[in-house]
């Protein structure tokens, strides 16, 4: 049931991912840009657009590298934020919530411009005026919002016909165009200089491909559908583009260009007329065609305008909720509607500052170039996220799509670069700016360059990132930032604690709590030189919209069954001959409670119970387990038990596997043998493939070498124990066949990190989950992250 | 013939409020014959456009209603257990759940909403009515007691 449920939930493939993409990115680009270009650099422009889609290709490289290692909402945020820390976190969230918002302005107001200016001729009391075209943009604006805030259910067939219908839209334009013979004049009047610049005006256009990030987690088989959409979604745009602006400049003159407001509708219109002769059997006259043609392209403009803004309010939301996700920003702006099932807050706020920048008439230029600069902003830290993740390697982070290793340094490097000159020259022309006149105080105060207002806009939205981290941000938002390992990429040495060893041990159910505690204790006891000490903690929890005071008066008997729960704990501690605090805590999460004890009393171990079987897709192991076994900083051991009267105790088996964490499970197999005594032997049970690994060792060879290494490692060489060593195709099969011989199984986790998928891999999942006896699964300490200055000092210490 | 309706039953929970009415209206009539109470959550997808809402956070919004029902459930004597469930159309995604968990019926409260609500939002109980082949109970909405 729940693996059906998993493929719903990513119920993308190719041709969606690549169509949602496409539909953002054949927006108002394809239909406005052309003016505007054409002004600036003239047919020369279409080689600005060929370079706006190479610097988008080495972006979408990187984010597909990211997007497959984590598939988590928020996208390009998500992943700066995680790799480089809120700093930069801040300033990519607000760039791309000030990016989307700009662009849905710039969308909206090309919108206006076909609408009015493309239908006021055939419906004639639609005149044609700025004013007219702000009203159009607003009052489509503000529908937009309204219908995603009500949650109108769009569907994917929908999506396809209008993305599939633009796109032979354009594909007969540049068909009938080129054989139209259209002659290009001057092909570069404006200069290279001018090129350059019309990049960044230009690249709006290609700021859609993000989208298909954002949607990873929703994508199916995202290794190979998520890397290919988003190449595709890039090529099929960049090649239609520079099309458009050739037969677009070979059509109509500069002037023309300029001057219109439906550019493409005007081409196609003038292009059309000499197709009428060439219609076979009726007679069209050239208007008339040219009409059709021309309202063909007024509609398809229409239609991919509104797709993109609507992508765009849709894209906010979910930077909005990843950020809350962070605490960079309040939780309160993502609030899902009690009815509609929308992020509803999160998409009025967009819709309000869209309308607000088409009301104060930035101008569509300047729209479409803050929307610009704030997302070359974000791909330059995207490609500088992508370097940090390669060389921290957090454990949590395997993308399954890698950049080629041919291309590898290069290809962030080389877009990093790129989006950075773009933007530079977006900020600086090299003319005098002067600041202050002659007039005032006698002399000339001037800069040797001047800052465009684009630029001046994006940097402030920057300062207010920055802002926003030092005044809100990083009080709340804990720095995770990667630099500091990809810096001194080698492994923390491990702390020593105050010198007490303390087992945190959260007890739920009077049944298996003596076991627990017993298990607990045969690891305390290893460490008694220590002063060992149990702390039993157990957690009252109290829904969010009771306050946790008036809760526990109303319930006396959670309360009442608390205390005898603890009190049980303390018999049974003295019996067992161990120190034991008990800790009784009424709190709102059981898991973010457990972990501040863990962190209050400097623990070295946290040991859990579990039921034993993995739950629905939310959680891995339980709500309660995946967070203190993900995040906490100490010794985790969970404890599956099995029927047999006493676990921990009898034979013991653990796993002798090469993951990082098998000698803490074998030590934890040592310390419950040593605590049972006389009846309960060990064994180290390797499994090894036939046919894996050089000829030249036989797989029992293999087997031994790795169970010596392991006992070695584990420190138990001293202890008498057995080997088992099984050859078999099937190494799952293998370990759950021979685990049945035995009465406790201990396996180390095969990952380390706190991490999404699972939480101590699949094997021991699935051990854990599939075998009828005691199952201890465990893993060493978790390493935290090293700031900037620690990896410094450690580099130069070298 | 309720012991049989109430035995295995589908519950499906739309939102915290929806969470907080049909657990209060249930919690009796499943405790009366010891039964398993199976609330679901149906995250609603496009099917191949954009969703409203990323699925990470519909998938937590979820958890609070499971949260709300779990607190609710405390003292009966009903087995719960929570699902999230994934689909495009809600009513069939919740009938052919009922299917497979083998439920004796499906239970909900009606939620009310205006006629022009019920467009925008599509009203999923008229379809579960009609579509379900399975029985269908409609509890009534039990006004909030306050105690003390």
């Amino acid at each position: 049931m729940s693996a059906g449920d998993q493929e719903l939930a990513r119920d993308l493939g190719f041709l969606e991912a690549y169509t949602i993409g496409l539909g953002t990115m054949i927006g108002a680009g394809i239909f406005v840009l052309p003016s505007i270009a054409a002004k600036q650099a003239g047919p020369a422009s279409m080689v600005s657009f060929f370079f706006g889609g190479m610097v988008s290709l080495l972006a979408a490289l990187s984010l597909s590298e990211l997007a497959t290692g984590m598939p988590k909402a928020g996208g390009s945020y998500y992943y700066v934020n995680r790799a480089l820390g809120p700093f930069f976190g801040s300033i990519v969230g607000w760039g791309m919530w000030a990016g989307l918002t700009f662009a849905s302005a710039f969308y909206m107001i090309g919108f206006g411009q076909y609408f009015l200016s493309g239908l006021g001729p055939y419906i004639p009391f639609l005149a044609e005026s700025e004013f007219g075209i702000t009203v159009a943009a607003l009052v489509m604006a503000a529908m937009l919002t309204g219908v995603n805030y009500y949650g109108v259910k769009e569907t994917g067939s929908l999506q396809n016909v209008i993305v599939l219908s633009l796109v032979g839209l354009i594909l007969a334009f540049l068909t009938l165009g080129a054989l139209s013979g259209p002659t290009i004049g001057e092909f570069n009047p404006s200069g290279w200089p001018a090129v350059a610049a019309t990049i960044g005006t230009v690249y709006v256009s290609f700021i859609g491909f993000e989208v298909i990030a954002t949607s990873a987690e929703e994508i199916k088989n995202p290794s190979r559908n998520l890397p290919l959409a988003m190449i595709a979604a890039v090529v099929t745009p960049t090649l239609m583009y520079v099309g458009v602006m050739w037969v677009s400049t070979g059509t109509l003159s500069i002037g023309a260009l300029d001057a219109s407001n439906i550019p493409v509708a005007d081409v196609a219109a003038e292009f059309l007329r000499g197709f009428a002769s060439a219609i076979p059997f009726v007679s069209v006259s050239p208007g008339a065609l040219s009409t059709a043609g021309s309202i063909a392209m007024i509609v398809g403009a229409v239609l991919a305008t509104i797709s993109s803004a609507n992508a765009s309010i849709l894209s906010a939301a979910r930077v909005n909720f990843a950020m809350g996700r962070d605490k960079i920003l309040v939780e309160w702006l993502n609030e899902v509607h009690d009815r509609f099932r929308t992020p509803y807050r999160s998409i009025t706020a967009t819709g309000i500052i869209t309308l607000v920048l088409i009301a104060v008439g930035a101008g569509i230029g300047t729209l479409a170039e803050v929307a610009s600069f704030m997302y070359l902003v974000t791909y330059a830290l995207v490609h500088v996220a992508v370097v940090v993740l390669r060389r921290a390697e957090p454990a949590d982070y395997e993308p399954t799509f890698q950049i080629p290793s041919v291309l590898y340094p290069f290809v962030p490097i080389l877009g990093a670069l790129a989006c950075l000159a773009v933007l530079f020259q977006m900020i600086v022309t090299f003319e005098p700016m002067v600041l202050l006149g002659e007039g005032v105080v006698g002399v000339e105060i001037a800069l040797p360059f001047t800052i465009s207002i684009v630029g001046i806009i994006g940097i402030g939205i920057i300062a207010a990132g920055i802002a926003w981290y030092y005044t809100y941000a990083r009080d709340r938002a804990p720095s995770q930032s990667l630099v500091g390992d990809a810096i001194a990429p080698e492994p923390a040495a491990a702390t020593g604690s105050d010198g007490r060893y303390r087992v945190v041990v959260p007890v739920a159910n009077p049944e298996t709590e003596r076991d627990l505690l017993r298990m607990a204790a045969a690891s305390a006891h290893a460490h008694e030189d220590d002063n060992a000490e149990l702390i039993a903690v157990n957690v009252i929890e109290v829904p969010q919209q009771t306050s946790l005071s008036q809760d526990v008066a109303f319930e006396e008997e959670r309360v009442e069954r608390q205390q005898e729960l603890l009190s049980a704990a303390r018999d049974i501690a003295a019996e067992l001959d161990i120190g034991l605090r008990t800790r009784a805590i009424v709190g709102r999460d059981t898991g973010s409670v457990i972990l501040d004890v863990i962190e209050e009393e400097d623990a070295d171990h946290v040991f859990l119970g579990w039921k034993g079987s993995r739950s629905t897709r939310e959680h891995v192991l339980g709500s309660t387990i995946d967070p203190v076994v993900g995040r906490a900083s100490c010794d985790a051991t969970l404890v599956k038990l099995g029927p047999e009267e006493t676990p921990g105790e009898g034979d013991v088996m653990v796993l002798a596997g090469e993951g990082p964490h098998a000698p803490v499970a074998a030590r934890r197999a040592a310390e419950f043998v040593t605590t049972a005594g006389e009846d309960a032997t060990l064994t180290l049970l390797n499994v090894q493939q036939p046919e894996d690994g050089d000829e030249d060792q036989s797989p029992e060879d293999r087997g031994e070498a790795l169970i010596d290494d392991l006992a070695e490692r584990a420190g138990i060489e001293y202890m008498q124990y057995d080997r088992q060593i099984v050859v078999a195709e099937d190494i799952e099969a293998a370990i759950l066949e021979a685990a049945d011989n035995y009465d406790t199984i201990c396996v180390g986790a095969t990952r380390s990190g706190p991490v999404t998928q699972a939480v101590f891999g699949s094997v021991p999942e699935t051990v854990g989950e599939e075998v009828d006896r005691t199952v201890v699964m465990a893993r060493g300490p978790e390493e935290s992250t090293m700031s900037i200055r620690e990896a410094i000092a450690r580099r130069l210490s070298v | 013939m309720s012991d049989t309706l109430f035995s295995r039953v589908i519950v499906p929970v739309a939102s915290i409020d929806d969470a907080r009415a049909t657990t209060r209206a249930l919690a009796s009539h499943v405790d009366s014959v010891a039964g398993t109470v199976v609330a679901v959550h149906v995250v609603e997808k496009a099917g191949g456009a954009p969703d409203k809402a990323s699925v990470e956070q519909r998938e937590r919004d979820t958890e609070e209603m499971f949260d709300i029902v779990r607190a609710q459930l405390e003292g009966y004597d009903v087995n719960l257990e929570t699902e999230i469930l994934y689909g495009t159309d809600v009513a069939e995604t919740i009938v052919e759940a009922a299917h497979e968990m083998d439920a004796s019926s499906i239970v909900f409260t009606p939620r009310g909403g205006s006629r022009w609500i019920r467009l925008l939002a599509g009203d999923v109980a008229l379809s579960l009515i009609s579509e379900s082949d399975l029985p269908v109970v409609v509890l009534p909405d039990e006004p909030e007691v306050e105690d003390g």
